[in-house]
């Protein structure tokens, strides 16, 4: 009975393989290809094999360092952000959206607007002479902060970011938090348990592994994060906000060395890989 | 209707389709994309089709696409082999860059008459002609006469004046009008106007320097530095830029930043958020590309523009030119290269002209558009007066340069590292790109 069934999965199965290796297979080998070539825009059509000097070169740029930096610093506090505030709104509405479900479309809006033209519109909106914002606080306070001065860029674009990825974590820990059971709740309040208490023993507890997983989900988001930041700031004054990606690209396209892009994005890719496999690790062993 | 009906059909039509675009087989002309420059193109581009004499194979047909990321999405096509075009947008930063994958062109026998040399260099490569000109860039200072001319006129405001570039610049200066600026005049001017120096000054602002680590803004610093006898490499080939000439701008030039004289996010901005700033009217003066001077003028009703200030090598204006070359793998050659033959003649460059472009005209061509294009006559005369290229500018890395200068640069103007640090750094990255 088991042989039929797999090849009855196997047929079911092969287009779909099929056609993911010929869209992403092609790309993928292509940048393994040029990731080990010494390439160009001259030399596209016949890479030069040249081992690991990609690898070498990326490994040995100071860009890149900083760019990974970054990428971490940014990773990891628009993740923390977007959680804390996404649980936050999640526990607190939630008794409000049980009776006003649509209450939930409108706090998922940025997250429907392209990322690139989210950078847009903070350009706009922060821009000291054309923006409402500055406009208004030098009206009201005769004073403005700089938003994307060097001084506060950073904090800038992980607001930016932050505000248009909470209602995806938000979306997420509502979910977990409606799916408990009512009835531990009205057991923990029988026992006389106050909110706070039930909130962090019991309810924050079972809604771990979404916690876990929104964390690693925003993290990797944000890790790779370009659209918003390359259209706000670009790669900013001295390279301070040059991410993983701005890197990747300017490296690619604006100093034409393809060979070192595609090290670059091969080296993100493994280490995407290795974090996204420990994480799932995680998780398993957290859920048994 | 049977389904084999409807099959013939749709292949007929395929068929007609088909046939159709071959006998249009034209010559394809990608251009610069929204602005007065695609206004202009298609102006010639309907004059040159119009031609009596010319067949209908070698019509020009218009290909545009976006302006973001257009050089990125260009530089791919070309280096693909891209048929999609056989006349294709060039500039003079990028000449080097695509060159590999053009073919060098001749140009009208009237084209050096009607451009001039120093034009026509603008478009040259390893001592070839890659493009013909279309539209010249290059940098006017603008200033609010009125600010200006209050000054000079008010002794209190004078000794006000005095008194900050004693404080700031050492030295007690007067008042001049811009025209007779030196880069010290700008600057003693910027802190004057800006009201954390002097709490009187009717602007918030004495200046605004667009500062986003973008190669763009380089190209409108420059001109600072090189009155002051900077270059990107020696006749010998040799990296000069670490040298006193650069170190002394981008030291004023970091004077205004910390003093406030700049907003303080013109680290973020390019071309529109300055022109934003000073049209805003909180802004006294600025230097920009020549581009700006209808938006700035309307927005600002008492701004004049004039040539840089000068420095002790004299004024200087960065200038660069946008311009139509031929793609190698062009499928219609023989009509690309009729029709950029044609651009070059003074018929097109006047025509060019008349529909909004703004060509770099020498004298006698310039002058019969003296009464319509006033601006044209200004821009000619800064070209042929002013303007430079750095050492080096037309290479096959020159974007590259400009890119690894707008990173250090911009990174030491917002303090995330010292002026040794990026001098040294520039160098060693010019060294690798320039070898």
């Amino acid at each position: 009975m088991i042989k039929p069934r797999r090849l009855e999965n196997a047929i079911l199965a092969g287009p779909l393989v099929l056609f993911l290796l010929a869209v992403l297979g092609f790309p993928v080998i292509l940048s393994l290809i040029y990731g080990f070539s010494d390439t160009s825009f001259q030399t596209l059509s016949a890479p030069r094999f040249s081992g690991l000097e990609n690898f070498r070169d990326v490994t040995t740029d100071a860009d890149f360092w900083q760019a990974a930096g970054f990428s971490l610093r940014f990773g990891l506090l628009t993740a923390a952000l977007e959680c804390v505030f996404g649980l936050a709104l999640a526990v607190y509405l939630a008794p409000l959206i049980q009776r006003h479900g649509w209450i939930v479309a409108v706090l998922i809006v940025p997250m429907i607007v392209a990322p690139a033209m989210m950078g847009l519109m903070y350009r706009l909106v922060l821009h000291e002479f054309a923006g409402p914002l500055p406009y208004y606080l030098y009206h009201w306070l005769g004073w403005s902060p700089s938003f994307l001065g060097p001084r506060n860029v950073f904090a800038t674009v992980v607001a930016a970011e932050t505000l248009q990825w909470t209602p995806f974590a938000f979306l997420l820990f509502l979910t977990a938090y409606q799916s408990i059971p009512q009835d531990m709740r009205e057991a923990a309040s029988v026992d006389g348990t106050r909110p706070w208490r039930l909130f962090w023993k019991i309810e924050l507890p079972m809604m771990m592994p979404t916690v876990f997983v929104a964390m690693f989900i925003r993290f990797i988001d944000g890790f790779r994060v370009f659209d918003n930041v390359y259209t706000l700031v670009g790669a900013g004054p001295g390279g301070s906000t040059t991410s993983m990606s701005i890197y990747i690209y300017e490296t690619f396209l604006r100093k034409g060395e393809i060979g070192k892009a595609m090290a670059a994005a091969i080296l993100l890719f493994v280490s995407a890989f290795v974090l996204l496999s420990l994480a799932q690790r995680m998780l398993n062993r957290a859920d048994r | 209707m049977s389904y084999m009906t409807l099959l013939r059909g749709g292949v007929a039509g395929l068929a007609l389709l088909a046939a159709a675009s071959v006998a249009q087989a034209e010559v394809t002309v990608l251009g610069w994309p929204g602005g007065p420059e695609e206004t202009a193109l298609r102006a010639v581009t309907d004059i040159y089709n119009a031609k009596p004499d010319l067949a209908a194979e070698n019509k020009v047909d218009l290909l545009f696409t976006s302006r973001d990321g257009f050089f990125d999405k260009l530089q791919v096509d070309l280096a693909a082999g891209s048929t999609a075009f056989d006349v294709n947008l060039i500039a003079t930063y990028s000449i080097g860059k695509y060159a590999p994958f053009m073919e060098p062109i001749t140009l009208s026998d009237e084209a050096g008459r009607v451009f001039g040399d120093t034009v026509l260099k603008t478009m040259q490569f390893d001592g070839q002609q890659y493009g013909v000109p279309t539209d010249l860039s290059l940098h006017f200072l603008y200033f609010r006469k009125d600010l200006t001319d209050a000054l000079m006129a008010d002794d209190a405001a004078k000794a006000k004046y005095a008194e900050i570039s004693e404080k700031y610049l050492g030295k007690k200066m007067e008042p001049k009008a811009p025209e007779d600026w030196m880069w010290e005049d700008f600057v003693a001017n910027a802190l004057y106007f800006t009201q954390s120096i002097n709490p009187d000054s009717p602007t918030r602002y004495g200046t605004v320097i667009q500062a986003k680590n973008l190669l763009f803004n380089m190209m409108v610093f420059h001109s600072w530095p090189r009155s002051y006898g900077a270059n990107w490499t020696d006749d010998a080939g040799n990296i000069t830029v670490d040298s006193e000439a650069f170190r002394t701008a981008l030291k004023m030039a970091k004077m205004l930043f910390e003093l406030g004289a700049t907003p303080p996010d013109s680290t973020s901005y390019e071309y529109a958020e300055a022109n934003a700033a000073y049209s805003s009217g909180q802004v006294a003066a600025m230097v920009q590309w020549n581009a700006a001077a209808a938006d700035l003028t309307k927005a600002q009703a008492a701004t004049v523009s004039t040539a840089p200030p000068a420095g002790p090598d004299g004024k200087f204006t960065h200038i660069h030119g946008l311009g139509l070359g031929l793609n190698k793998a062009a499928k219609n050659k023989e009509g690309a290269t009729a029709f950029l033959t044609w651009l070059s003649t003074e018929e097109a460059a006047l025509a060019y002209a008349r529909a909004g472009g703004a060509p770099g005209l020498a004298g006698e061509t310039v002058a019969k558009l003296a009464a319509e294009r006033p601006d044209l006559v200004q821009v000619g005369d800064y070209a042929s007066n002013h303007g430079f290229v750095m050492n080096g500018a037309t290479s096959q890395n020159a974007l590259s340069v400009y890119e690894a200068q707008a990173k250090e640069f911009t990174g030491y103007w917002a303090g995330t590292q010292d002026l040794d640090t990026a001098m040294k750094n520039i160098a060693a990255s010019m060294t690798e790109l320039l070898k």
